[in-house]
Parts: structure tokens; C-alpha cells; sequence
């Protein structure tokens, strides 16, 4: 019998592979409607005031008892600190990055540290880091093939995907685009780390089986990947990889990148990713629109079955939705503990 | 195409060389030389773009779009006997899960790439005999993700529907407007984000609020949309990836109302 954790303590034990007191619960994503409203947070304030971030964010942990505290609250930092339009979208809507570069060249990082919202992460890091030290805080960052993507436009990236595996010139373009992205990672996950970050929470969104091959996934992806974790480790901290999907073809791939766990979405077979991934923690797969309309028994009963099935600490697929209800959200972190009382 | 004279197998590799080095000239005078041997042309041709439609060769596809040209063959023909065929070879592969997206991407990149040459003469034939089904496509207001999107309308123009694209990040108003102005069959919402997928019932909403609901079949698709969702938000379809969707809307419209009984 484990003694009781704080939830930074739990997690970062998931994530070590060592005991836990209970299940960890945790997000990606944390844009929750509710409690921006509850913590009087305004639009589009509390996408570049990092107090605003914290008070609404840290909701998530105090209110409905989630283990980690994320920030930002979306996949759009990079580009908009690179230069590239971002539609800030709404109370209800993520913001979303609706242009690319033509070329390696353009794009240009040296006052990527400068940026307001690049900015904003890293003081909010340091703020919830002050006052909420229990917590595992997280930084939520755009990893090497969706910044990748990001950078490129992702219909380019799909089809320079194939083209690279068929033709060496297409490769060596794919890697010009490629090291970009991997300079801007490692330059943020350094400021995340030393702003305070506990982990750093990667998603490869555009590395899903859904937007490119499972050849390119192994060729380009798993070493791009493994390169920023490894960088990642060196300094100290530890971190997660989530792709979308259904990502069973390629989650032995994940789990040779050395990321300390590997989150995956309800169109998963937990049973079968926790088989391939090994000792690899996975984490996931509830299905995040449960927490908009599902029913308590369609909560208790997936996030039950996840567990049941191997996950080491229950997550909702690609996010929370920001119409997201605080009880459902509840309902569903005390599914994890009364599942952790029985089977612990 | 093993089958064919030891001759003319030589020209087809030479005319595939020079498609993919994309010399216009070469490729002008190989197809005199190819008709010359009395072989039915036409009928390679066809075989030729639908296969390279399919592996997504670009370049080799407008080169032989440029050899349909040359031999004069009907711009139509060419389009869905060629081009478009090759589409639904590799949609079906991609049904079978024999395919990925990046495929699906090339190879409707290599379709475009001909259709773009066969345009100006498509303007001067008189083979339109009936009018398209329109469908209206879109994603849905919030989700810039348009990958899908831009597969489904490829693979429904390849079936020979009339696709009016408004894009990603459609307000719900937008699709109901468009319906209304194109006298839509269908309305095809997408959506790649959990996040933004209560944007569809909305839509479904505005359209039984503005009461053309039952005007137009409603389908639903992207990544974390079901067949139950669907059904809840009262849409008709949720096809589960681009070339479903064309095959059930093929199949739909055979039992729905004309255009002048649900338009007037």
C-alpha cells in the first residue's frame, strides 16, 4: 500500500514506472468555458495574461481534482511567435493557425523567446509552479511533425510524407522543414523547463496514421521525436507523447522514442497498445465528449474500461472540450479512485 | 498492358519518360507514332491515367491527359473514364484499408494536375446531358482541418457531383445560405476536432429552422464522428472516410426527390 500523494508526486510516479497511491487523471488541453467564466477570465485576455491562464487552468485541479495543470490552452504558441496568422477563435473554440510558410528560409526564430504569448506560457509555468506546488505542471507544446506541419501546411506535409519516402531530394526537403521545427522545440522546451515545467506534454497531432504513413512515421517521425525527448531528459524533466487516432500500427514506434508515456485517444484499443508498448506507461482513452453530454454511467463505464484494460492514468483523448461541464469532469476523476480503492 | 506488341510497350515507356520530363514535344510526336501502329489508343490512354491517377503520379498523368488531347478523345471520357477511375481505384483502396491519406493526396493532386489541361476543352463540349447533383461542403466553424474535407469533395466531383466548397471554419449560417442559393442535394459537414463537432447539430438545427431540412440529405464525417452521433443530431449519413461517402451518396439519391419537387 502506497501512502498518500500530492498529485505532482503521483504522477511523476506514473511516469517513473513506480507505485502510486491511486490512478493519476490528466489533460492535455485545458480550455474549459466553464471555468473561464468561473474565474471571470475573458476572451481573448486569457490567451496572453498568464494570471488569467493560471486561474482558470488551475480550475481544472482544485475544482475538478485533475492531477496536472496545463498550459497553454491550445496548439497555436509556435506558429503565432513565428509569424504565421492565428484565428484566436472563440470563449468555445480553440484558437487555430490558418497560414504557412513557402519555405525553410522564411521562417525566422531568433525573438521566438520574445513573443507575448511564448511569454505568457513561461510566466504562467512560473505562477502555477508558486501556487499550486502539488500539482504536476505542464507545458502543452506542438511536437517536431505537427510543428512540422504547422510550419508547412499540413496537406503539404501529408503529401511530401509519401514523396520523401519515394525520392531522396524530397527527403533532404523534408528534413530542411524538419530541423526548423526541431530548433524551435528545443529552444521553448529549454524556457518551459527552466520557467518550472514538471513535464512536458508533447502532441504529434499531425503524426497520426490518420495524416501520414506508418513507414513515414518510423523512418522520419520516432527519430525526430526521440530527439527533442532526448533533449528533453537531458535537462532534467520528464515528458509525454499523445498522437491522435488510432495508433496502434505505430505504437511501438512511440514507445521507442523514450517518452515517459504515451497518450492515446478512445479510437485505441487499450488493451492491445498496452500490450505492444510494453513497460512504456499508456495513458488515455476516454472519450473527451463524455464530458459535454455523456451520462454518468457512459463516464464511470469508459473510464472504468480503460483502466481495466491497462491504462496507467486515465485521460481524455486529444483534450478537454472547452463545453466541458465541471461535473462531468468530477464524475469522472472520482471513476478513477473508486476504480483505484478496488483494485489497489 | 503485358499483353500488348513488344512495340508499342516501347512507346508507352518512352511516352511515360517523356510525360514525367514533361517534354510536350516528345510527347506529341511519340503519340503520332503510337496511333501509327493501328493499336486503340484510346483504350491505353484511359487504362494509363487511371493507374497513374491512382499511384499519383502528377507529372506522367498530365502528360497522358495531353495524349487523350492530342488523339482528340471526348474531354468527359477522359475525365471519368480516366482520371476520375483512377480516384475511385485508390478510394476504394483506401475504403479496403489498403491506402493512406498521403496517397489519397497525391493521387488527387495528380487528377487536378489533368483535369486542369482537359478545362478549356470541357468548356467547348456539348456532352452535358444532365444537370449534377450540388453538394455543399465544408468544415465546420472553429477547425481549420480541411484534409478530409478536400478528399470528400474530390472523390464526389470524381462521381460526378457538384461540389461547392466553402472551406474550413464555416459558421453554421454559411451552409444553410449555400443550400438555399445552389438548391443543394446534400450537405456535407466535417469536422477533425472533438472540440468543434457541436457545430454540426447547429447546422442540422438552422436547416429544420429555415424548413429545407427535409431538401437536402445531411452527411457528418471526420475523425471522432460516429454513426451513433450521427443519428443523434439528426444527420442522414456518416460515412466513415471520403470514398464511403461518395458511395453512399450515389446510392441515397436514386431514392430522393428531384430538385424542382423539394426546390419547387
Amino acid at each position: 500500500m502506497v501512502s498518500e500523494m500530492t498529485s505532482k508526486e503521483r504522477v511523476l510516479a506514473m511516469l517513473n514506472r513506480k507505485p502510486v497511491d491511486r490512478v493519476p487523471v490528466i489533460t492535455g488541453s485545458a480550455m474549459v468555458k466553464e471555468y473561464i467564466e468561473k474565474s471571470e477570465s475573458s476572451w481573448p485576455y486569457y490567451h496572453c495574461n498568464a494570471e488569467m491562464m493560471v486561474n482558470t487552468v488551475s480550475l481544472m485541479h482544485t475544482d475538478a481534482g485533475l492531477d496536472n495543470i496545463v498550459m497553454p490552452f491550445g496548439m497555436f504558441i509556435e506558429s503565432m511567435a513565428l509569424g504565421l496568422e492565428v484565428k484566436m477563435g472563440r470563449i468555445d473554440i480553440q484558437p487555430s493557425v490558418r497560414s504557412f510558410f513557402n519555405k525553410p528560409e522564411e521562417v525566422n526564430y531568433d525573438n521566438f523567446l520574445k513573443d507575448k504569448f511564448v511569454k505568457t506560457t513561461l510566466d504562467a509555468i512560473k505562477l502555477a509552479k508558486e501556487k499550486y506546488p502539488d500539482a504536476a505542471v505542464t507545458a502543452f507544446l506542438v511536437a517536431p511533425i505537427t510543428l512540422t506541419g504547422d510550419l508547412m501546411g499540413a496537406e503539404n506535409l501529408s503529401m511530401l510524407s509519401i514523396k520523401c519516402l519515394q525520392k531522396e531530394k524530397q527527403m533532404q526537403k523534408m528534413q530542411d522543414w524538419l530541423s526548423k521545427a526541431l530548433e524551435i522545440n528545443r529552444i521553448y522546451a529549454e524556457a518551459c523547463v527552466e520557467a518550472g515545467a514538471d513535464i512536458l506534454y508533447y502532441s504529434d497531432a499531425s503524426a497520426s496514421p490518420n495524416l501520414v504513413m506508418p513507414e513515414f512515421y518510423y523512418q522520419v517521425a520516432v527519430p525526430a521525436e526521440k530527439e527533442i525527448g532526448d533533449f528533453v531528459h537531458h535537462l532534467g524533466c520528464p515528458w509525454e507523447l499523445h498522437i491522435c487516432g488510432d495508433t496502434v500500427p505505430i505504437i511501438e514506434g512511440m514507445a521507442s522514442t523514450g517518452a515517459d508515456c504515451l497518450s492515446v485517444e478512445q479510437a485505441v484499443n487499450m488493451k492491445e497498445a498496452t500490450k505492444i508498448a510494453g513497460d512504456v506507461p499508456v495513458v488515455g482513452n476516454v472519450t473527451p465528449l463524455l464530458m459535454v453530454e455523456g451520462t454518468e454511467e457512459q463516464i464511470v463505464a469508459e473510464t472504468m474500461k480503460g483502466l481495466d484494460d491497462g491504462a496507467k492514468a486515465s485521460m481524455l483523448g486529444c483534450g478537454t472540450p472547452p463545453l466541458s461541464t465541471s461535473g462531468r469532469l468530477r464524475t469522472w476523476v472520482k471513476a478513477v479512485a473508486d476504480w483505484s480503492s478496488e483494485n489497489f | 498492358m503485358d499483353d500488348l506488341p513488344e512495340e508499342v510497350q516501347e512507346l508507352i515507356e518512352e511516352l511515360d519518360k517523356a510525360a514525367e520530363d514533361e517534354e510536350e514535344d516528345k510527347i506529341k510526336e511519340l503519340t503520332q507514332k503510337l496511333l501509327a501502329t493501328g493499336i486503340d489508343v484510346g483504350a491505353i490512354t484511359l487504362k494509363k491515367l487511371s493507374l497513374l491517377v491512382m499511384d499519383g503520379e502528377e507529372e506522367m498523368t498530365r502528360g497522358w491527359t495531353e495524349v487523350a488531347i492530342q488523339i482528340g478523345m471526348d474531354p468527359f471520357k477522359t475525365l471519368i473514364e480516366g482520371l476520375a477511375a483512377g480516384m475511385s481505384l485508390i478510394g476504394k483502396k483506401y475504403e479496403n484499408g489498403e491506402a493512406f491519406v498521403p496517397q489519397l493526396l497525391i493521387a488527387s493532386t495528380a487528377m487536378y494536375g489533368g483535369m486542369d489541361l482537359l478545362a478549356p476543352y470541357m468548356k467547348q463540349s456539348e456532352n452535358i446531358t444532365s444537370k449534377p447533383a450540388t453538394v455543399v461542403i465544408g468544415t465546420v466553424e472553429g477547425d481549420v482541418h480541411d484534409i478530409g474535407k478536400n478528399l470528400v469533395k474530390t472523390l464526389l466531383s470524381a462521381n460526378g457531383f457538384n461540389c461547392v466548397d466553402l472551406g474550413n471554419d464555416v459558421p453554421a449560417s454559411k451552409f444553410v445560405e449555400a443550400a438555399k442559393e445552389y438548391r443543394a442535394t446534400a450537405v456535407s459537414m466535417s469536422t477533425l476536432m472533438t472540440t468543434t463537432m457541436a457545430e454540426m447539430p447547429r447546422v442540422v438545427k438552422m436547416l429544420i429552422d429555415e424548413g429545407i431540412r427535409d431538401n437536402v440529405m445531411v452527411m457528418v464525417g471526420g475523425a471522432p464522428i460516429t454513426t451513433g452521433y450521427a443519428a443523434q443530431i439528426g444527420a442522414d449519413a456518416s460515412p466513415r472516410d471520403a470514398a464511403s461517402a461518395a458511395s453512399w451518396l450515389k446510392e441515397a439519391i436514386f431514392d430522393f426527390p428531384s430538385e424542382n419537387v423539394r426546390w419547387g
